[in-house]
């Protein structure tokens, strides 16, 4: 599915004196099968776009299209199972005694059957590498535990959009690279999936759209390398290197994702394969 | 912020009843709710609410905050009014229509009652919309200090109470978020009879209590490592002090309810 915004607007608590502007007309599309990554500070707007995703919030102003269809004409809870929204710590929100039941919330909330559940469950925590977990209460679990079967939470839904809200706050560098990981195979079994994080590296890694947020506003949007390579001064490390270094070396090209600018650096500087 | 923004919230703006000590405060309010109840006639229910009417405005608190406070209120005094004025059967009959009748000593109850629940509420409203929370608990902790000596825990009790204010509006925001987070699950808090409404809370309240249980935890170590032990040798930041003006206040206080009850 395509999700389209048109010059969204939204203002918290409108009408009085604490109203806040959270976003100022952000326009963008999510393409099918793509992964976007959201970046952008704090109060950037970024949680309050990815709310838009799924009409849990409503823009003051604006549109929001599902593959070319007025959003808000659309079922709300078809809409949310369609794209699966993973808040910003969302293992705040488990709740059940085992981790099975936990992820099992969703799916019976869709009304499959028990068989049918019992399998999404088994298979979604399987392909989060969370299976050997299935019996263990969820607030017994390590902190990458716990987020990837939050994950897990969602996905078993079965949604063609996964938004994740800051997936690696807060975790390890292992638990990072895993989701990182994740969010690859998730990419390769066709699903779409919008990767907000204020995180550069990570997005660089993953991103094949990438939009900048600032004040509510889009600032670019675009390939990662025509974002990055816009302003490297708010770029990854692997473009800062690579732009400082092609103003002398124009062949280095412009390379994003760590294996391309390691590739790249090797040929330009003629280190041995 | 809806919720941080409730009825009979602290309202922070400048005043000469929000410079007042929270100690006189507390007891001139005190005073005046006790003082109510000794006002039994029509002027000294003027004589009572002419002085919270001129306290509010000088509260400077917008007269909004003190309408929502009186809103929910309003249907107890319009109960109470009805009971008195239907069967209260005392006193000269002044209206009778049918079953229905109406008595002197009922309608003059009625009022009495509405009025003092009224100036009461207000009055009360007036104490938590111009005293900041943690003001209101240090009052409060002195003035329960001499308690201290019956082993009665004033400091803690008194910390408890800011601790918990201070928490309102942390978990009324979790409780938001985590009810979104749900809602992303396919969660339905709305639909349905009560038993299965109340079964829906239960993705809700459960990531609730724990999250506050971990809070309790988080502070707990916090207070410590910053040398938190309890109320004993422990100091203010702000110390109260009792002036001259809130003295003022509290006799003319005494003074306005004295002379309300004796009219």
């Amino acid at each position: 599915m395509r999700i389209e915004l048109q010059g969204v607007r939204h203002v918290y608590a409108p009408g009085t004196s604490f109203a806040v502007e959270a976003l100022k007309g952000v326009s963008l599309s999510v393409e099918p099968g793509e992964v976007l990554g959201v970046i952008g500070g704090t109060g950037s707007g970024k949680s309050t776009l990815v709310q838009h995703l799924n009409l849990l919030l409503v823009p003051t102003a604006g549109r929001v299209l599902v593959d070319g269809k007025d959003a808000l004409s659309l079922d709300r809870s078809e809409l949310r199972r369609r794209v699966g929204l993973v808040f910003q710590s969302p293992e705040q929100a488990l709740f059940a005694p085992t981790v099975e039941e936990d992820v099992a919330f969703a799916p019976q909330r869709l009304g499959l059957g028990e068989e049918e559940v019992r399998e999404r469950v088994g298979e979604t925590l399987e392909l989060l590498g969370a299976g050997h977990l299935a019996a263990r209460s969820p607030f017994a679990l390590s902190g990458g535990e716990k987020r990837r079967v939050a994950i897990a939470g969602v996905l078993a839904m079965g949604p063609e959009v996964l938004v994740l809200d800051e997936p690696t706050a807060g975790l390890d560098p292992h638990a990072r690279s895993d989701l990182i990981y994740l969010v690859g195979r998730l990419k390769a079994s066709g699903m779409t999936v919008v990767f907000v994080s204020h995180d550069l590296d990570e997005v660089a890694e993953v991103a094949d759209g990438v939009c900048v947020l600032e004040g509510g506003e889009v600032r670019s949007i675009g390939h990662p390398a025509e974002v990055f390579y816009g302003d490297p001064s708010m770029a990854p490390a692997t473009v800062r290197v690579a732009a400082a270094l092609g103003v002398s070396r124009p062949s280095l090209g412009t390379p994003v994702r760590y294996g391309e600018t390691l590739a790249a650096l090797r040929r330009v500087l003629g280190a041995a394969p | 912020m809806t919720f941080a923004r409730g009825v009979g919230q602290f309202y922070p703006v400048e005043s000469p009843l929000h410079a007042l000590d929270p100690r006189a405060k507390v007891v001139a309010t005190a005073l005046f709710v006790v003082g109510l109840f000794f006002v039994d006639s029509a002027a000294g229910f003027l004589a009572a609410g002419a002085v919270t009417a001129a306290l509010v405005a000088a509260s400077r608190v917008p007269l909004g905050a003190f309408l929502g406070l009186l809103r929910p209120v309003l249907f107890i005094v319009a109960l109470t009014f009805v009971f008195q004025v239907l069967f209260l059967r005392e006193g000269p009959t002044l209206l009778a229509w049918g079953f229905i009748e109406v008595h002197e000593e009922g309608l003059r109850l009625g009022l009495v009652l509405a009025a003092r629940i009224l100036i009461l509420v207000t009055a009360a409203g007036l104490l938590t919309a111009t005293t900041a929370p943690v003001a209101l608990a240090d009052g409060m902790e002195d003035l329960l200090s001499p308690l201290k000596r019956l082993r009665f825990p004033a400091h803690e009790v008194a910390m408890m109470m800011t601790i918990a204010l201070r928490f309102i509006p942390t978990l009324g925001e979790e409780a938001e978020k985590i009810s979104r987070a749900q809602a992303a699950r396919g969660a339905d808090f709305e639909g349905g009879g009560l038993l299965k409404r109340a079964r829906a809370l239960v993705p809700l309240l459960i990531p609730l209590t724990v999250g506050a249980f971990r809070r309790a935890d988080e502070l707990a170590e916090a207070m410590e490592s910053r040398g938190y032990r309890g109320g004993v040798g422990r100091v203010r930041y702000r110390e109260l002090r009792f002036r001259a003006r809130d003295a003022a206040a509290l006799l003319l206080t005494a003074l306005a309810v004295g002379v309300a009850a004796l009219l």
